[in-house]
């Protein structure tokens, strides 16, 4: 009996394995498999690569921070701070940063300064190398006096090497060394320029700070946990909201929820290609069933138990699942490495473990992929009558809607989750996508139907081919809407690259300023005022600007808030979902006690005579040259977010001092306008004894360029802000999100194009027998070819069409809510749209169906006849 | 109810009807057929009268709407589906106006499935013996696409008789065929049919084919008539003959 069942069991199993080796090498199985590898393969290769570079750059980094605790402020801490932290046997160190220009000779950088202390770094490495040739770095603390260490760039872009003299400020220095590794190095979107690092002695000889320069003092702290613990709960109730007290966790939790949010980003685009690549499944699953409905049948008749179909299509169907999850995550381990290789100039992964996390992300997709969206047709086929190998075969009647699209919309809906962690957010984007698909669909259809009707007046082939594509209208719709998002993304790259960036700059007038002026000492507004008015360079004059806190408003103290200024500055993009999820850091813990809102950071006061061009009061009134009574002038948006009304009065801190003035006007103002523009306005009453720095704005056209450039070395404190340089950094932005965007781009036409061939075969019995049709009657082999091509070159047109006008409507919303600007059309990218559609579909197609198309007609008949 | 020792198949009372929309059909009028072990009886009509339905039931495909149907002395009215397989399984052998072969297996694989089904021994040396006997030795590695038709009714042949069927239907086995080939086949089922003893049943509109059998009946809109023919009383004669005699030695001649 055993061995009856054991020869049982191998019996079915050798079927399921003769069938599974039969139908691959058939080819039956290959849009199935391909598609899985595709899903599997995707989330593999990015779930590891990014949780590579997160291991990278946080995990693998245990101190990103340079000591066990740092304290940032905008000013010097106050010296009780650091005698306590003396008393409580820490360690401290110091750190100075700012922006401001290195010069060497003709040349000059606008670069990120570091000046630290002899203590620096207190954890963590700073590593440099003192010669270019030098293999090793070596481990070090700060610069001698009188050198600096540079990054690499610094050393081609100002023509020096090692050894020669840049100047800081007004400091000659010597460059001592190359850095290539800073402890505490900070990852930010926009850095001035490569980081020159110098000892703090230096600092005063290069005359950078001054009353109201733009300085971030770190003090950093280490030493044994309970000392450092005892010393945070003495300066935790200590700082304010302008200043930030962090430790290694909070840093690398932000840093970590910047590149999740990235990688959360890049996962939800890429579901739009293993949804595709599900369908594909779904598609060539039902195909499937079809076509090996007579398979069973013939099984069940031959006295085949239904178990026996089971278990051997559960077998074949295990056995197809595995080899292309396996075949996908040796691809996706392929993909992964040459992301490494392509980043590895930026960023050693050598030895970044691969955790389990992206095998079961991606074993577990492959798995929902194969089964969620398979199962329905399976079951069909396992069900078949015996009867039908008497009564004919029908085609799998499947209801547009019912309980079978369960499994599939509960295995997107998991897939989302997986990605997202988000459950509204899964569920939004699963009912939104169903809303666009379906819409697209319907509009889709309705094309399709008209160019039916006008398919009744064109030629013969033309006919044909419209007939066929409203007949396969629901077919067709499938890829339609792949076809239409692909070519919508490559659409909105191509837009976004060449077209909204330059219309934007475009838009501004002559004399919009291109150059900004940062960190000008009083005495050196004079002398630059007059340079500009001799040399007719357009510019805004020159404010003050004052760095000051909000404290109070009508005198109820604001508060601190949860997310500190830096954080909206750097992470616009980070959902509010993390921000709660994440573990609270110290920084975070700050108590939350009952007050005002406030501004959340410090601001940049300005006192103004005359109102500002570009500025409008909105309420109230601007005050008169002669009223010398205190006053401020606040900008609309900031009074509806704290909720000021006019006659409000405001407390504000300038360093030491306090003092509190009435709202008498609210200003609007253009943003978008490159002037100068300031939230807070006061009359020259309030501001004026203060001592401070000035900024200007200056519109430098490309002739004037090199006379203003050597001028402006005789000031080497004053920071020269040039507005292409901000612009090449954006576009270096943009150009790295589209390189994320084609990778999807690909994913998507990639998975697309399998539903495309997918649905071609599943129509391939019912074309076979209309060409055999057409033939019999006489149809000459180009009118069919023609027929078949242009079915194929419409739904790609139609899907360039629909993409076209997509693209529009992003861009139009780009244009109108992000750059503010007016919307314009692109009417040259819809040819490139609809013809890049019409091509790709039209060859995929084609090719799809080169057996079919070169089968001679008597072939063609006999097989269908 | 009375069941014939020497009978493979009795039916009694059978009748089949459909639901229609809201009205009967019926297929099948009461009918009454007893068919002996090792006989060969055909089952004449028009198309749509009702033989292809009959054959089903016969079959264990389908099930009668009222009526008694017993193959080798097994209620199969009372059988469900898996039960009914195993039947199949165990007795019953298929020709198929269609052929029927499974297109991912070879024709090799597709003779041996009904042996391996019926967990038979040696069904690989079985099926290559019976493929050499219908004159596809050279073929056993083709796919059905690869074959015509003729020869792929052949692998079908083949593959009826490997699990030793007591029964054997076959549904218009030529109806796809030209007449010359379809010659051929008819010779190839008769011959193993003798040399197996198998019991046949054979659908069919052709009065030459069913001339060869040794007993014919005939639907005329679902009512079932014995047809008076001179072969009918040899029919009890026919016992069946063992089918260990059957070698490979004893092959057919080529056809197709």
């Amino acid at each position: 009996m055993i061995a009856v069942n054991q020869k049982k069991s191998s019996m079915w199993l050798a079927q399921s394995l003769r069938l599974l080796h039969h139908e691959l090498r058939r080819g039956e199985l290959t849009i199935i498999f391909l598609a899985i590898v595709l899903a599997v393969a995707t989330v593999f290769s990015l779930t590891g690569f990014s949780g590579q570079i997160k291991h990278a750059i946080v995990a693998n980094s245990t101190n990103t921070i340079g000591a066990d605790r740092v304290l940032r402020l905008s000013t010097e801490v106050d010296k009780s701070f650091i005698d306590k932290s003396q008393a409580m046997s820490l360690n401290h160190a110091r750190k100075i940063e700012t922006e401001s220009m290195a010069f060497a000779g003709d040349n000059m950088l606008l670069s990120e300064i570091d000046a630290v202390s002899e203590t620096y770094p207190l954890r963590g490495e700073l590593r440099i190398k003192t010669a270019l040739t030098q293999e090793n770095s070596v481990v070090v603390n700060a610069p001698k006096v009188g050198t600096v260490w540079v990054e690499p760039s610094v050393l081609s872009r100002l023509d020096v090497n090692i050894g020669d003299i840049i100047e800081i400020g007004v400091a000659p220095l010597t460059i001592a060394g190359i850095v290539t590794d800073i402890p505490d190095r900070s990852y930010r979107a926009f850095i001035a320029g490569p980081t020159v690092i110098l000892n703090i002695a230096d600092m005063p000889k290069t005359e950078l700070i001054q009353p109201g320069s733009r300085m971030t003092y770190k003090y950093l702290f280490a030493g044994e946990t309970d000392d450092v613990e005892a010393f945070e709960d003495w300066v935790k109730p200590q700082i304010n909201e302008a200043q930030r007290w962090y430790d290694a966790k909070a840093a690398q939790n932000r840093l970590s929820r910047i590149l999740d949010t990235a990688e959360k980003f890049l996962s939800l685009a890429s579901m739009l290609g293993i949804v595709l690549a599900a369908v594909a499944v779904a598609v060539a699953s039902r195909r499937y069933g079809q076509r090996h409905q007579s398979t069973v049948s013939i099984f069940k008749a031959m006295g085949a138990s239904i178990s026996h179909v089971r278990k051997l299509y559960c077998l074949h169907w295990t056995l197809l699942s595995c080899l292309s999850i396996a075949t996908g995550l040796v691809v996706g381990y392929g993909l992964m490495l040459l992301g490494v290789n392509a980043i590895a100039s930026y960023l050693s992964l050598a030895d970044a473990p691969l955790t389990f996390t992206p095998f079961l992300t991606a074993i577990f997709t492959g798995l929902l992929c194969a089964v969620a969206f398979a199962i329905h047709p399976i079951s069909v086929l396992v069900n078949s009558s015996p009867l039908s190998v008497i009564r004919g075969f029908s085609q799998q009647k499947v209801a547009r809607f019912g309980w079978h699209q369960v499994p599939p919309l509960l295995a997107l809906f998991i897939l989302l989750f997986l990605f997202s962690q988000d459950a509204v957010m899964s569920a939004a984007l699963l009912f939104g996508g169903i809303v666009v698909s379906f819409i697209l669909l319907l509009f889709g259809r309705g094309l399709m139907s008209a160019g039916r009707s006008v398919g009744t007046k064109a030629g013969k082939s033309w006919h044909l081919a419209l007939a066929n594509l409203k007949r396969r209208a629901s077919e067709n719709s499938v890829q339609l809407v792949s076809f239409t998002i692909a070519i919508k993304l490559l659409l909105l790259i191509t837009v976004m690259k060449s077209s909204i960036l330059s219309e934007w700059e475009q838009q501004f007038p002559e004399d919009t300023p291109n150059h900004y002026l940062i960190n000008i000492s009083e005495h050196e507004i004079q002398p630059l005022q007059q340079f500009v008015d001799e040399n007719n360079v357009a510019n805004q004059g020159f404010y003050k600007v004052y760095r000051g806190r909000l404290a109070a408003i009508n005198g109820e103290k604001t508060i601190r808030e949860e997310d500190n200024s830096e954080q909206e500055q750097e992470q616009k993009a980070e959902s509010a979902s993390t921000e709660k999820k994440s573990e609270k850091s110290t920084e975070e813990k700050a108590e939350q006690s009952a007050g005002r809102r406030g501004a959340g950071r410090e601001l940049g006061l300005t006192w103004r005579d005359e109102l500002s061009p570009g500025n409008e009061v909105i309420e109230g009134q601007w005050w008169q040259l002669d009223d010398s009574k205190p006053q401020v002038s606040i900008e609309s948006s900031m009074a509806e977010r704290l909720e000021i009304a006019l006659g409000d009065s405001l407390t504000f801190t300038l360093g030491s001092d306090e003092f509190t003035v009435p709202v008498t006007s609210i200003r609007k103002v253009n943003w978008q306008s490159r002037q100068l523009n300031f939230i807070m306005v006061f009359n020259r009453s309030v501001l004026e004894q203060y001592p401070t720095t000035a900024i200007s704005a200056w519109s430098v056209s490309d002739q004037d360029r090199d006379m203003v450039y050597r001028f402006m070395a005789n000031y080497p404190t004053v920071t020269l802000m040039d507005f292409a340089a901000i612009m090449a950094q954006l576009n270096n932005i943009i150009e790295q999100v589209s390189v994320a965007i084609q990778l999807i781009l690909i994913l998507v036409v990639l998975a697309g194009s399998l539903v495309l061939i997918a649905q071609v075969q599943a129509s391939m019995e019912e074309r076979e027998r209309e060409l055999a049709i057409l033939r019999t009657l006489g149809a000459r082999g180009k009118l069919l070819r023609n027929s078949v091509l242009y079915e194929f070159v419409a739904l790609g047109a139609i899907a360039g069409l629909m993409a076209s006008i997509g693209m529009e409507i992003a861009v139009y919303i780009l244009q109108s809510q992000v750059f503010e600007m007016a919307g314009s059309f692109h009417f040259q990218y819809w040819l490139v749209g609809i013809g890049a559609g019409a091509l790709f579909v039209g060859l995929i197609g084609m090719l799809s169906c080169w057996r079919l198309l070169n089968l001679s007609s008597v072939t063609l008949i006999r097989r269908t006849m | 109810m009375h069941v014939n020792s020497e009978s493979i198949l009795s039916v009694s009372s059978l009748t089949k009807s459909v639901q229609v929309e809201d009205k009967t059909l019926t297929l099948l009028q009461p009918l009454n057929l007893t068919v002996a072990a090792g006989e060969s009886i055909a089952i004449v009509g028009s198309s749509g009268s009702g033989k292809t339905t009959l054959l089903s039931i016969l079959a264990g495909l389908d099930l009668p709407s009222s009526g008694e149907v017993y193959l080798k002395n097994q209620p199969l009215h009372q059988f469900n589906e898996e039960q009914r397989s195993q039947v199949r399984a165990q007795h019953v052998g298929f020709i198929f106006q269609q052929f029927l072969l499974i297109n991912s297996l070879t024709a090799l694989e597709n003779v041996m499935l009904p042996a391996e089904l019926a967990n038979l021994p040696d069904a690989q040396a079985r099926g290559e013996a019976l493929l050499e006997q219908v004159g596809l030795a050279d073929r056993l590695d083709h796919y059905p696409s690869q074959l015509s038709g003729g020869e792929q009714q052949r692998v079908a042949i083949a593959r009826a008789f490997i699990s030793k069927p007591d029964i054997l239907f076959a549904d218009e086995p030529t109806g796809n065929l030209d007449s010359k080939t379809g010659q051929h086949i008819t010779d190839l089922i008769f011959d193993l049919n003798a040399k197996e003893g198998t019991t046949l049943v054979l659908v069919t509109h052709d009065p030459k084919l069913a001339a060869r059998c040794q007993r014919q009946v005939e639907m005329d809109s679902g009512i079932l008539n014995e047809k008076a023919s001179a072969v009918v009383a040899e029919s009890v004669d026919v016992e069946s003959t063992s089918a260990n005699d059957v070698t490979p030695e004893t092959s057919t001649s080529q056809v197709g």
